[in-house]
């Protein structure tokens, strides 16, 4: 069930209110530690929804989280959090929560106990913070958990933890930085899982950061590809799953003279081990294969529509924005 | 709209309804910096006496808290003894140690509980990384910073001040007519208070800072006992070997004795534990100067060392 999803921030104190606008906005962003470039020039803006950031370790991901967070200054450009500059607005991080990816939990209180000291710290009255950090707990599926030390948590409850700290003050955007690192299998369907509810059922938008494809691809309706500081594609995670369908075929024999008339008929192949894919899966390229067939006499074993990984698609792009820059 | 997650059975003797009204978006007031300010104090007393954590935390703060006021409790014992022996005001004619006195003697066992104490409430922040969750607060490295100070020196004037209490009440109870000690000492109650500021806030300062330095509780304890218990012995027995201005400064560095001597000149008279310090030949103004520089410099360099935690 999706419930109403906020597209701003309801609350206008302080200068915050940004209904209509995009919820986090980078403008030529640069980044620079010393010599070293962490993010050059990139450009991009969140509204609502699910949005993944996705890169290898040190292509930028965290670096423009920490600026959107206020914690780092950029070189240059600018970066706005609810409508306001994220270097200056303290009291913008009252709508905002975070994830880290790495510890940050204390090992003698309980969950309950750190929850309702979190929400208070952000802003909430303290009985207010008692009831947020019980329903967030409850949320997140530490209900009957949530009076234990967190030091006896196992590490999928130490994640949930960690959400629920960034959820208990209701922010209007979360951002979590790798938060199924170090997860089973079982923990990180879990974890995505609970992602997902964030935004489906809570209404909070997501920023997810990840090295990993499957979850953004699993997760997010977006995404936003950093490589080596540089953006190299962002957009709706549909539309790039889209541009990557293609059909693998399979023949007995022929295989020559069945790729020759593909090409002949100006379809793009792509050779594999055991057979080939072709590019597209709309009707006329299924009409080529057929006439491709019949004059190449080959008899097909096997026909599939498949779906290219999108990392396949990334490290193409990465290429050519490598390749684009030597040049 | 709600979802039924469990319903009574019918007929059942209350047949209510059990609804998971689903996730409630927060509509309430949001107090900003001031609440985040107020949550950071409250949880640093907390964490200062022990409170919502195990039983564990609670020994080291309570048994010092205890000790002190069982101190407080053995002055007024004694003075209460030597009154009902020889006679109403006995006890002060035989120099047997009042209120002036009780600072210089419990000051060990109070750096001891600030040693103990302190560091809980900065380095495990740092080394749990938890630090990185307020840094995403609305609030500053400022108001974390003089919200945790504050908490410590809060429970540090309860520790010094309980004690002051008891031995008020220990004395004036012990006085055949309790009404004529009030008003014969009342000064002692503003000198008590001051004079225990005066300590609580140096002690809070250093060890604050220590703790500032890491991210290991034990590491900043020991540093600290080794700086106010281990290094007094040995300036005092050097300053005591050394004649002249060298000796002298020598005695200044005793750090257990530099709040000390302000007690003694909040109370006018010198306490028996600092009473032949060669730096008490230094004068008032350098002393107080000398606390006024032990307190404020290293209250500064720790505030200065978070205050660009989150601008």
């Amino acid at each position: 069930m999706r419930r109403g999803v906020r597209t701003g921030v309801r609350e206008a104190k302080g200068g915050i209110m940004t209904t209509g606008q995009p919820l986090l906005e980078i403008e030529h962003l640069t980044k620079q530690y010393g010599k070293v470039v962490a993010l050059n020039d990139v450009s991009f803006r969140i509204t609502d929804g699910i949005t993944g950031i996705l890169g290898e370790n040190g292509a930028g991901k965290s670096t423009a989280i920490k600026i959107l967070l206020g914690l780092v200054r950029p070189t240059s450009g600018s970066a706005r959090v609810l409508g306001q500059d994220a270097s200056h607005s303290v009291v913008v991080r009252g709508r905002v929560g975070y994830m880290p990816e790495h510890d940050c939990l204390p090992t003698a209180v309980s969950a309950a106990e750190f929850l309702t000291h979190m929400a208070e710290v952000s802003g909430l009255p303290p009985a207010m913070a008692r009831t947020r950090a019980a329903d967030t707990l409850r949320h997140v599926g530490l209900f009957e958990e949530r009076y234990r030390a967190i030091g006896g948590y196992s590490t999928g409850m130490k994640q949930r933890v960690k959400l629920g700290q960034a959820l208990v003050h209701d922010p209007a955007f979360v951002m979590l930085d790798e938060p199924t690192a170090g997860l089973d299998p079982a923990g990180r369907e879990d974890m995505l899982t609970l992602i997902r509810k964030t935004h489906r059922e809570f209404g909070i938008s997501v920023l997810f950061s990840s090295h990993l494809m499957a979850d953004i691809e699993r997760t997010c309706d977006r995404i936003i590809v950093l490589q080596a500081g540089r953006l190299v594609q962002s957009g709706e995670v549909e539309q790039f799953t889209k541009e990557t369908e293609t059909v693998f075929i399979e023949v007995d024999s022929n295989r020559e003279a069945l790729m020759a008339a593909l090409e002949k008929r100006g379809v793009v192949v792509t050779i594999e081990r055991s057979g080939f894919t072709i590019q597209g899966r709309d009707e006329t390229v299924y009409d080529h294969v057929r006439d491709a067939l019949v004059e190449a006499h080959a008899p097909l074993r096997r026909m599939a529509p498949r779906r290219r990984a999108l990392t396949e698609l990334f490290e193409r792009d990465g290429e050519r924005a490598l390749d684009g820059e030597a040049a | 709209m709600s979802e039924a997650i469990a319903q009574a059975q019918p007929g059942s003797a209350h047949g209510g309804t059990v609804f998971d009204i689903g996730y409630q978006p927060y509509t309430g007031l949001r107090e900003g910096r001031s609440r985040g300010r107020r949550a950071i104090f409250k949880d640093g007393v907390r964490t200062a006496l022990g409170f919502g954590r195990g039983g564990r935390a609670k020994i080291l703060p309570w048994f010092c808290i205890v000790a002190l006021s069982a101190l407080g409790l053995v002055f007024a014992i004694v003075a209460a003894a030597a009154n009902a022996m020889a006679g109403p005001g006995a006890a002060e004619k035989a120099g047997i140690p009042s209120h002036s006195d009780f600072n210089g003697v419990a000051s060990i066992l109070v750096f001891v509980f600030a040693a103990v104490v302190a560091p809980d409430l900065l380095s495990p922040d740092k080394r749990n990384g938890v630090i990185n969750l307020y840094r995403v607060r609305p609030i500053t490295g400022t108001d974390y910073i003089v919200s945790r100070w504050a908490a410590f020196l809060s429970v540090m004037l309860i520790a010094i001040w309980l004690p002051q209490i008891v031995l008020f009440l220990g004395l004036s109870g012990s006085d055949p007519v309790p009404w004529d000690y009030l008003t014969k000492h009342w000064l002692d109650i503003p000198r008590s208070i001051l004079a225990g500021a005066a300590m609580a806030v140096y002690a809070t300062n250093l060890a604050m800072l220590a703790a500032s330095y890491t991210t290991r509780r034990a590491y900043a304890s020991v540093f600290l006992v080794g700086l106010f218990v281990i290094s007094a012995p040995f300036t005092i027995g050097i300053s005591q070997q050394i004649e002249g201005a060298a000796g002298i400064w020598m005695s200044m560095f005793t750090l257990t004795n530099i709040p000390v001597h302000v007690n003694d000149i909040i109370f006018g008279k010198v306490s028996e534990i600092a009473d032949r310090a060669p730096a008490l030949k230094l004068g008032s103004a350098v002393l107080v100067a000398w606390y006024f520089a032990w307190t404020i410099i290293p209250g500064l360099i720790l505030w200065s060392r978070y205050r660009k935690l989150a601008s």
